[in-house]
C-alpha cells in the first residue's frame, strides 16, 4: 500500500534523476512570470498577453471584414458573417429568442474572447489556455451574473427577485425550503458553477497534454520505458484533436448559459 | 529521496492555489481587455455587419415583393393574351363562317340562275324541236299524201283529188307517228 | 473516510519508522484522497452524461428534423451534468496542491 502510494510521488520527486520521469508541479504549469509589473495590479504576463490577442484578434478580423463590408458577402467578410450568424442562430435564437439581438455584441465577445483564448492551448509555442487561470472565467461569470441579474431588474423591476426566490405554482409551506435553494442556486452556483466549468475544463485539458507531452518527450530515450512512446505519442495527437474541439465548446456553452440565464430574467415567469 | 518528497511536499502547500484568482495583473488585464472588446464589438465593429445585414434582408424583401409583384403582372399578361387569343379565335371563325355563309349562299344563286337559264334554254330547244317536228311532220305529211294520191291514182289509173283523200292519209300518219 | 484516516495513520506510522515526517504524510494522504474524490466525484456525471446523450440520440433518430434544437438542449444538459465532475477536478487540485 506504501510502495503504491508513494510510486507517483517517487516518479515526481526523480528531479535530476538523469532521464527519469518528471512531471512538472501545477504552479510550473499554469503560474507564468511576470514580464513588467510583478507583483502590482498591472502584472503583465503571458497569460494577459493571450488575453490580450483574444481581444485583438475578433477586433481586427471584425474590422477588416465590415470595412466596405458588400451586399453580396466575400472571403473574410463571409467567414465572420457565418460566425455572427453561429451565435445569433445557436446562442441567442434558442436561448433568448427574437429579443436577443441587443445582447448579440456582449454574447459575440464572450464567444470569441474565450474561444481564443481557449485555442492557445493547442497553438504550438504558446500550449497554455488564458481560461486555465481562474482571472477571465472569474471576471466573465461575473459579467454574466451582473447581466442576467441586470436584465431581469430592468425588464422585472424588483418583480424578478420575488419570481426568482419565490417561483408561482409552489406551496406556501414549501417556500420554507424553495426559497433558500432558489437564492443558492440562482445566485450564487451560477456564476460559481459557469467559471468553474471553464476554468476546470480548460486546466484538465492541459494537464492532460502536459502529462502526454512529458511522457512523449522523456520517453524519447533509449531506456525500456521507451515502449510506452507508441500509446502516449497517439494519445498526446488525440487529446490535442480533443481539446481543439472543447476549446470551441466551452466558448459555445459558456456563451449559451449565459443567454439561457439572460433569457430566463427576461420571460421570469416559465 | 525522502527530502526531496518533503520539499516538494513543503512547497506544494506553500504554493499558490490554482483554484483561486491570486494574480491582481491577470484579474485586471483581463477585465480591461473583455470590456474593451465588449465596447468596440458594441460600438465599433459589429454595427457595419448588422447595418449590412439588415440592408440585405431588406434587399431580400423588396426583391421578393418585386418578384411577387412581377409574377402577377406576368398572371395577368397571360390572362389578357389568352383572352385576345379567345376573342380573335372566335372572331376568325365568325368571319369563316360568314364567308362560307356568304359563298354557300352565292354558289346556291349561281345554281339557281344556272338551272333557271338552262332550264329555259332547254325549253327553248324544246319548243323549237316541237316546232321543226311539226314543221317536218307537216311538210312529211303533205309530201305522203301527195305521194299516196299519185300511187292511188296511178293504180286506179284515173286522176283522184289531192284534196278529198289528203284527210284521210293525214289521219293515217298522225296515228302511226303517235305510236312511234 | 475513516479508512482514509487509518491509512495516513499506518503510512504516518510507517514514515516514522523511515524518516517521514508528518508533514509528508500529510501530503501522501491528501494525494490520496484527492484522486478518491475525483474518481468518485467522475461516477454520477459519467453515468447522467451516458443517459443523457443516450436518451438524445434516441430523440434525434426519432425526429431528424428537430436535430438541432435536441442538439443545443443536450449541450445544456451536459454543461450542467459536466459541473459536478469538474468540481471534484477542482476539489482534486485543492487536495493534491494546497
Amino acid at each position: 500500500m506504501l510502495a503504491l502510494l508513494t510510486a507517483p510521488m517517487s516518479l515526481l520527486a526523480a528531479e535530476g534523476g538523469g532521464g527519469g520521469l518528471q512531471f512538472p508541479p501545477i504552479d510550473h504549469i499554469v503560474i507564468w512570470p511576470a514580464w513588467f509589473g510583478a507583483g502590482t495590479f498591472y502584472e503583465f504576463n503571458k497569460i494577459t498577453a493571450i488575453s490580450g490577442i483574444a481581444m485583438l484578434v475578433p477586433v481586427i478580423l471584425f474590422l477588416l471584414a465590415g470595412r466596405n463590408a458588400k451586399l453580396v458577402p466575400t472571403g473574410l467578410q463571409n467567414t465572420m458573417e457565418v460566425a455572427l450568424d453561429f451565435v445569433e442562430d445557436q446562442v441567442v435564437a434558442p436561448a433568448i429568442g427574437p429579443e436577443g439581438k441587443r445582447y448579440l455584441p456582449m454574447l459575440v465577445s464572450m464567444f470569441f474572447f474565450i474561444w481564443i483564448g481557449n485555442l492557445f492551448e493547442v497553438i504550438p509555442s504558446a500550449h497554455m489556455p488564458a481560461n486555465a487561470r481562474m482571472a477571465n472565467p472569474l471576471i466573465l461569470a461575473l459579467v454574466a451574473w451582473a447581466m442576467f441579474i441586470g436584465v431581469g431588474v430592468k425588464h422585472n423591476g424588483l418583480g424578478y427577485f420575488r419570481s426568482a426566490l419565490f417561483p408561482p405554482g409552489v406551496p406556501k409551506a414549501l417556500y420554507i425550503l424553495v426559497t433558500p435553494i432558489e437564492l443558492l442556486s440562482t445566485f450564487i452556483i451560477r456564476p460559481f458553477s459557469l467559471a468553474v466549468r471553464l476554468f476546470a475544463n480548460m486546466l484538465a485539458g492541459h494537464i492532460l497534454l502536459v502529462t502526454f507531452s512529458v511522457l512523449c518527450i522523456t520517453l524519447f530515450s533509449a531506456s525500456i520505458m521507451a515502449a510506452v512512446l507508441l500509446l502516449s505519442f497517439p494519445m498526446l495527437v488525440a487529446f490535442t484533436g480533443f481539446e481543439f474541439m472543447v476549446a470551441f465548446l466551452q466558448a459555445f456553452i459558456f456563451s449559451l448559459l449565459t443567454a439561457v440565464y439572460i433569457g430566463g430574467a427576461l420571460h421570469p415567469a416559465h | 529521496m525522502l527530502a526531496q518528497l518533503s520539499v516538494l511536499a513543503a512547497e506544494g502547500s506553500s504554493s499558490i492555489n490554482p483554484v483561486v484568482p491570486d494574480n491582481k495583473g491577470e484579474l485586471f488585464w483581463g477585465a480591461v481587455f473583455f470590456f474593451l472588446l465588449w465596447i468596440l464589438m458594441r460600438y465599433v465593429c459589429l454595427p457595419p455587419l448588422m447595418r449590412i445585414r439588415a440592408q440585405r434582408d431588406a434587399q431580400v424583401q423588396s426583391d421578393l415583393e418585386a418578384a411577387e409583384t412581377a409574377s402577377t403582372q406576368a398572371e395577368q399578361v397571360r390572362r389578357d393574351y389568352d383572352a385576345t387569343l379567345a376573342e380573335a379565335r372566335g372572331e376568325a371563325s365568325r368571319v369563316l363562317e360568314e364567308a362560307r355563309a356568304t359563298a354557300e349562299q352565292r354558289r346556291s344563286q349561281q345554281v339557281a340562275a344556272v338551272e333557271t337559264e338552262l332550264a329555259a334554254e332547254r325549253q327553248d330547244a324544246m319548243a323549237e324541236l316541237d316546232r321543226q317536228r311539226a314543221a317536218a311532220l307537216g311538210e312529211l305529211t303533205g309530201d305522203v299524201a301527195e305521194l299516196a294520191v299519185a300511187a292511188a291514182s296511178k293504180v286506179v289509173q284515173a286522176p283522184l283529188d289531192p284534196a278529198a283523200h289528203r284527210g284521210t292519209v293525214d289521219d293515217y300518219v298522225n296515228r302511226s307517228g303517235g305510236q312511234r | 473516510m475513516s479508512a482514509l484516516h487509518h491509512a495516513a495513520a499506518i503510512i504516518a506510522q510507517a514514515g516514522d519508522t523511515t524518516g517521514l515526517s508528518a508533514a509528508d504524510a500529510k501530503g501522501v494522504s491528501a494525494a490520496s484522497g484527492a484522486g478518491m474524490a475525483y474518481g468518485l466525484a467522475a461516477i454520477g456525471p459519467g453515468i447522467g452524461i451516458g443517459y443523457l446523450v443516450g436518451q438524445a440520440v434516441q430523440a434525434m433518430a426519432r425526429q431528424p428534423e428537430s436535430a438541432g434544437q435536441v442538439q443545443t438542449t443536450m449541450f445544456l444538459g451536459i454543461a450542467f451534468t459536466e459541473a459536478l465532475a469538474l468540481i471534484g477536478f477542482v476539489v482534486f487540485i485543492l487536495l493534491k496542491f494546497v
